[in-house]
């Protein structure tokens, strides 16, 4: 027996996630919403996913789930071999400082910050110096080839400019996960084959990427796709680069 | 707390991206705290000027007065009882009567009302006035009755036009009766002696004079209601007063009476201060509220750029701000907002205490410096630090406590 577990604790680790049995329930009870019912998922390292679903079929509550901004009702969540589906609000921050990069829709940026303190504050959350943190979030810019607008205010800039800020600072902090969630929903189509140019850049740089969308464009310059409809996964395919 | 130095950061960039606001928010607390201190250092700096002004009176300064149980003339101070006084009663210097008349002069200047104070030639230590021309006139005065008098500088001017009057004669009329008096001196006012004795237009012209010169008016000076006795620097006040009281019991065989009163000087200026300190503390309070108001708004305003900024929160958590990051980075904000506002109003209440105590010593003619102490710029500084953290924490919590996907999803 204990052998069996330690393979399990093992073959754990090897995942980068590993979701069991999720369930997410709104309004327990007569009127209950199962945003989410029995979802088994597992990503490896490296790996460029994207989750695709209409409004309203649960990709939205897989994402937060993912990206540890919520618990789960039932099920288990690992994440880079760490339960995380029983942790208090104080530990969450600490994984999604730790083991997520966000990118969002809105980009999300804070408009009274110039590119370089948006890039840097996660960094700060982390704890880490000033100038080790200048350092990272210049590099981290210049990733995304904005090394010329580190002082700009998110006004002054592009919305696609303004998602490199995002992408940016989402890998400063070299984190496991990328978890882009509609990264090009409020993007112009030239805007968005950047952004997913840069995407595909860092996942053939060895970054793990989750992308959330409903299109399925979008979805298939992915190397895998899941399909979620209903709170379920309905199609979990590879497709060919 | 590594990171506190990156949440007084934020906060300051963020009061700056909200100057106008900010100012306003600030405006409570340094309407609140300057005023708090302006009242606080004048209320001090007045008393200061009063208690100088009084210690320059000379200290030993007892007043003596029959109850008025006493009312029977046989109970009242005579003018042996004072010899007897000065006598027998270690530590006191002197003993004067507190006899008055009042009467009407007139000179080439015209009519006058004239107060004359009748006592004996100590009666100069109890005013806070230096001689300018002559003499006080002298126990030999008081023994013989003679009519001399002594005159202040601005009375001697609307008399006369000038205070070069010694020897000069005034015609004082009281009861239809006309005698003169020669002028012995002439006294300055002290250049703090604003608060003690103060002159207004019309006031009568005040003459000191032996109150042995009233008996050439027709009235016998052989009673008096009250005394004042000067004790000595030296001498316990209180030790004298139980002698003199003593004494005049004994002589007037009403032991345990309790017919003779006194209240010294020290007492008089107490009960002053006392007052002027519920005065001062009562203004203070009402200006405390103020600043409790000024709290309020910044509460208020701390509300609203929790609601306005709430999506900001929802980022900073997503991003891993924990919620005691976000608690420090609201409440240092409406720290900052008071403290500075604090700076600015302590600075704003003591150029303000000086400019009142300015205007005050201009109008009553004597010095007011304000009574600024550190412990009430201190006070001020702490209190307002306090009602910074106070009223941050409601809405500093508020926003830490959002859930980052309700705060994200809102706009």
């Amino acid at each position: 027996m204990k052998k069996n577990e330690a393979e399990r604790d093992e073959n754990r680790l090897e995942k980068l996630i590993k979701v069991q049995d999720m369930c997410k329930i709104y309004n327990p009870g007569e009127n209950e919403v199962r945003a989410l019912d029995h979802v088994n998922l597992e990503i490896n390292r490296g790996e460029f996913v994207a989750i695709i679903g209409h409004s309203g079929s649960g990709k939205s509550t897989l994402m937060n789930m993912l990206g540890c901004l919520d618990v789960p009702t039932f099920g288990s969540y690992y994440l880079n071999g760490k339960d995380v589906s029983m942790m208090k609000d104080n530990q969450l921050s600490e994984i999604r400082n730790q083991e997520i990069g966000f990118i969002f829709q809105g980009f999300n940026l804070i408009a009274n910050l110039n590119a370089m303190e948006n890039v840097e504050l996660p960094l700060i959350y982390r704890g880490i110096g000033r100038n080790e943190r200048q350092r990272l979030a210049k590099e981290a810019l210049t990733k995304v080839g904005l090394e010329k607008r580190i002082h700009h205010k998110p006004s002054e800039m592009s919305g696609g400019q303004q998602q490199r800020v995002a992408i940016a600072r989402a890998i400063a902090a070299e984190p496991p996960v990328i978890l882009a969630d509609e990264p090009t929903g409020n993007l112009d189509s030239s805007s968005t084959q950047e952004i997913m140019e840069i995407l595909k850049g860092l996942h053939n740089a060895g970054k793990s990427i989750i992308l959330i969308t409903h299109d399925n464009d979008i979805a298939n310059q992915a190397n895998r796709v899941v399909r979620i409809l209903d709170g379920k996964i309905v199609e979990d395919y590879f497709c060919g680069q | 707390m590594g990171n506190m130095m990156e949440y007084i950061k934020m906060a300051f960039k963020n009061i700056r991206a909200n100057k106008g606001r900010s100012f306003l928010t600030m405006l409570g607390i340094i309407i609140g705290i300057s005023s708090v201190i302006m009242v606080m250092s004048v209320g001090d700096g007045t008393a200061n000027a009063m208690n100088s002004e009084v210690s320059d009176l000379g200290t030993g300064q007892i007043a003596l007065y029959c109850s008025e149980d006493a009312s029977n003339a046989e109970e009242w101070i005579t003018p042996e009882d004072i010899t007897a006084i000065e006598e027998k009663v270690k530590g006191v210097e002197g003993v004067t009567p507190g006899d008055g008349a009042a009467g009407t002069t007139s000179t080439g200047k015209g009519e006058f009302f004239l107060q004359l104070n009748g006592g004996t030639e100590i009666m100069q230590k109890a005013v806070n006035y230096d001689m300018k021309r002559g003499t006080y006139f002298t126990r030999e005065d008081v023994e013989m009755g003679n009519r001399v008098c002594v005159i202040t500088s601005s009375d001697a001017k609307r008399l006369f036009g000038s205070d070069d009057v010694v020897g000069m004669d005034i015609e004082a009329t009281i009861n239809n009766i006309t005698n003169s008096y020669r002028i012995a001196g002439v006294t300055q006012q002290k250049e703090n002696g604003g608060f003690v004795s103060y002159t207004y237009e019309g006031a009568p012209v005040a003459l000191d004079v032996p109150y042995t010169s009233f008996e050439s008016f027709g009235w016998e000076s052989d009673s008096f209601y009250s005394v004042t006795l000067f004790a000595d620097e030296k001498a316990d006040s209180e030790e004298v007063v139980k002698d003199v009281v003593h004494l005049l019991e004994t002589r007037h065989q009403c032991a345990g009476e309790e017919y003779y009163q006194v209240e010294s000087f020290q007492d008089m200026v107490k009960e002053l201060n006392d007052v002027l300190r519920i005065v001062t503390t009562f203004i203070s309070c009402v200006a405390a509220i103020s600043l409790i108001v000024g709290g309020i708004g910044v509460m208020n305003i701390m509300l609203v750029s929790v609601t306005e900024r709430t999506r900001e929160i929802g980022i900073r958590k997503s991003l891993g701000a924990k919620t005691s990051s976000i608690l420090m980075q609201f409440l240092a904000e409406a720290a900052i907002l008071t403290i500075v506002g604090g700076i600015i109003g302590i600075i704003v209440g003591l150029v303000g205490a000086v400019g009142a105590c300015g205007l005050m010593s201009a109008s009553m003619g004597s010095t007011i410096h304000p009574g600024i102490k550190a412990s009430t710029i201190l006070g001020a500084t702490l209190f307002s630090c306090g009602i910074g953290v106070f009223f941050g924490i409601y809405p500093a919590r508020k926003a830490a406590k959002l859930s980052p996907i309700e705060a994200l999803r809102r706009n």
